[in-house]
């Protein structure tokens, strides 16, 4: 304590200091940056990447446990069907800004909506939700349509805003429009100019997982959904919320994925009450179906909240 | 006390003994605070994660973690780069590219990506090198696997070729300068570790999107096995880049016909309804068509700032304690993944035709590949199956002459002038 008593000049000397260490911190902080508030990087445990490495470069060092997924039992092909009920108030569709080609976009005062809730107003069917089988452990024979399907677009609009098909069925993208458009399918490199009137062939080459978007690029507006399966085992719910997959592997259980547009759930996944039906948050539901019947699992409700209110 | 603090203490006595006391101690201060801070051996380099789909997956630390090991079994690390025999690599052009900058016991310059490249692409490739905020357009993120100016068909890999061509030429219109003086060998590694630390991050983005699809049994964590990493993951984006040689696109002959004809055909494709050129790169052909939208780049940021801002509107009364705090924690991490982990997304422009500036080579071939295959990644469409290859060339030939067209000559609403020139 006796220190204390310092004479003028020390005493100048230390507030200096004090002045000066704290200009000194200040400087060191901001040339260190301090990481500027980045999200910690995770650290990878160095001693079981070199040992996975091992097992990764011999063949066959390791077989994998897994094995053939969900031995299936049974023989006969079977059908499933349901509806989605939309419960609350649905929002209004939000307008849509047209900028471009207004004379065949919004010709006639015409104006064009937010396509992304349509919910039937007598029944509150909830139309274009998504579901498909996530892994079948057969796989019914069918044939490709010979016809391809059709995926078309008029008065700056694509007519299905979700869209599903096959692996391997050819899709004819149209244009309806005497204007031209380009269809930009994401996440499959497919992006291509349609002359106005005219038509170009698209087959799938791979699954999209989720529903993947498709835009117009002259026409930001436009946008639709597609997706795409490998079995095929896909549907999209009608206008008044109903769904059919037929030719599904009956006497197994089998897990479905639902997707809506709205949906706020991972990816896109459609949460639901059903716990008769397994729901999970993942937005997946797991069924068994019989022989040569359909079963139908009745009325999901959706409520609001799940679409974003 | 290594050579470099004993250098600094001692020029700091130096310093005391003639400047005032005060100067000594901020002097004195801040060397001690170096020291405390580090300042010390540089830490070794590490691949950046890619926080953004980790947030967008919503994965825990674990999870994050998890995949980190993956790719370092994979890959290896920016200073010991790792290549499976799967990925077609050759280990040692990677071993020249990777690394600190030194020179080798020959005497053979190594650390080549972090020397020429890494201040714009950054260590990881992610295109978030410290230079990268102030240069428009951004420099190129591998990770994804897109890459635009490229001799391929638009959903294939760009050959090996095609990116030397790059590193030779540099992109005009950009900041991309050419890297040909540095020598073949060298640009040949370059390549190589281009494509490795492209098809790191495309790995990278099928493991955490994988999360999702795993089942309820499988508790949250990838199976590490050989046939799920290597067979599931790996392969299929190496494939694609060993399957480039065979997608090269078939270029016939440039029709003949008398090259004013040919013009004036380009011309009618580019405004009329078939081809449409004109609405994205305007009636003037001065890349004003389209002024709102995005490449795929910035697309993938921008929609993902879009839905976590709304989310951070969203009501969160339904939701219990536990659910609450889940997802504030989500929404921090997903603000500060787009804060600290991805540039301001950006609007893309046509390209303006009257500058005769053409990113991806200015050959009359180069412009055949932009508008047979359209340019992947970013909106221009692929005219192939839609236009004949004849039809192609009329507007290449067309497209080549607009910076010298005449006045008078534009059929626009807007006349030729000087200043619109640039």
């Amino acid at each position: 304590m006796r220190n204390m008593r310092l004479t003028s000049e020390k005493r100048s000397v230390f507030s200096c200091f004090v002045a000066h260490s704290l200009l000194a911190a200040v400087l060191l902080t901001a040339m260190t940056g301090c990481g500027q508030g980045r999200l910690a990087a995770p650290t990878p445990d160095r001693e079981a990447a070199a040992v996975l490495r091992q097992s990764l470069s011999s063949e066959g060092g390791d077989s994998g446990e897994g094995g053939a997924a969900a031995a299936s039992t049974g023989t006969g092909w079977g059908t499933l069907t349901g509806r989605f009920i939309f419960v609350g108030t649905p929002p209004g569709a939000k307008q849509l800004v047209v900028d471009k080609d207004m004379a065949v976009c919004t010709a006639e005062g015409r104006k064009l909506f937010d396509q992304s809730l349509q919910v039937d107003e007598a029944s509150g069917g909830l139309a274009n939700v998504v579901v498909f089988a996530r892994k079948a452990g057969r796989v019914k024979e069918r044939e490709f349509s010979a016809e391809p399907l059709v995926f078309d677009q008029k008065a700056c609009e694509f007519l299905a805003p979700v869209f599903a098909a096959r692996v391997g069925q050819a899709i004819d993208v149209r244009n309806s429009d005497p204007i031209g458009h380009n269809t930009n399918v994401s996440g499959t490199s497919f992006n291509q100019l349609i002359p106005a009137g005219n038509g170009t062939l698209f087959t799938p080459a791979s699954e999209t997982g989720m529903p993947t978007m498709v835009t117009c690029n002259i026409h930001p507006w436009m946008k639709a959904y597609a997706v795409f399966r490998k079995d095929g085992y896909v549907a999209v719910s009608s206008s008044d919320g109903s769904f059919t997959i037929p030719d599904l592997p009956a006497g197994e259980e089998i897990e479905f994925q639902v997707w809506h547009e709205r949906s706020t759930g991972p990816n896109g996944a459609l949460a639901a009450e059903e716990p008769e039906l397994d729901w999970s948050s993942k937005g997946r539901f797991t069924v068994t179906l019989t022989a040569d019947e359909t079963t139908d699992i009745g009325s999901i409700e959706i409520q609001a909240s799940a679409l974003g209110g | 006390m290594n050579r470099h603090s004993f250098f600094v203490c001692e020029s700091l006595q130096r310093v005391m003994q003639n400047a005032s006391p005060a100067l000594a101690c901020t002097l004195l201060l801040c060397g001690l605070l170096m020291s405390a801070t580090g300042c010390g051996k540089t830490p070794a380099a590490s691949f950046r994660p890619n926080m953004v789909e980790a947030a967008k997956q919503r994965l825990t630390p674990d999870q994050e973690a998890q995949v980190a090991t993956i790719l370092e079994a994979m890959f290896g690390t920016p200073d010991d780069p790792v290549a499976l025999p799967e990925t077609g690599l050759d280990v040692s052009k990677l071993r020249l590219a990777a690394g600190p900058v030194h020179s080798d016991i020959v005497g053979r310059k190594n650390g080549l990506f972090r020397e020429h490249c890494s201040h714009c692409h950054g260590v990881t490739g992610d295109g978030m090198g410290p230079t990268a905020a102030f240069l428009n357009p951004y420099p190129r993120d591998y990770r994804p696997g897109w890459f635009k100016f490229k001799s391929t068909e638009r959903a294939d890999k760009p050959t090996h070729a095609d990116l030397v061509t790059i590193l030779n030429n540099g992109i005009n219109g950009t900041s991309m300068p050419s890297f040909a003086l540095l020598g073949e060998a060298k640009v040949d590694a370059l390549v190589e570790y281009v494509k490795y630390l492209s098809m790191r991050g495309e790995a990278e983005l099928s493991l955490m999107r994988y999360y999702f699809e795993l089942d309820d049994e499988d508790e949250g964590k990838l199976p590490e096995t050989r046939e799920f990493l290597v067979e599931e993951i790996l392969l299929p984006v190496a494939e694609r880049w060993q399957e480039a040689e065979d997608a090269i696109i078939d270029v016939p002959e440039m029709p003949e016909v008398d090259l004013q004809e040919s013009i004036a055909l380009g011309k009618e494709l580019f405004y009329g309804n078939k081809a449409n050129c004109v609405k994205c790169h305007g009636v003037t052909g001065l890349g004003d068509g389209q002024a709102n939208d995005y490449d795929d780049w910035n697309k993938v940021v921008k929609q993902w700032s879009d839905e976590v801002l709304s989310a951070h509107d969203a009501s969160t009364s339904e939701m219990s304690r536990e659910e609450k705090a889940e997802h504030r924690a989500w929404l921090a991490r997903s603000d500060k993944a787009l804060a600290g982990d991805a540039l301001d997304p950006r609007t893309i422009q046509p390209r303006n035709l009257r500058q005769a500036i053409y990113r991806g080579g200015r050959r009359p071939l180069d412009l055949y590949y932009r508008i047979h295959a359209g340019i992947n990644g970013a909106p221009m469409p692929a005219a192939a199956g839609t236009l004949t290859p004849d039809e192609i060339w009329h507007i290449v030939n067309y497209v080549r002459s607009l910076p010298y067209e005449y006045d008078g000559e534009l059929g626009a609403d807007r006349s030729m002038v000087a200043r619109d020139r640039l």
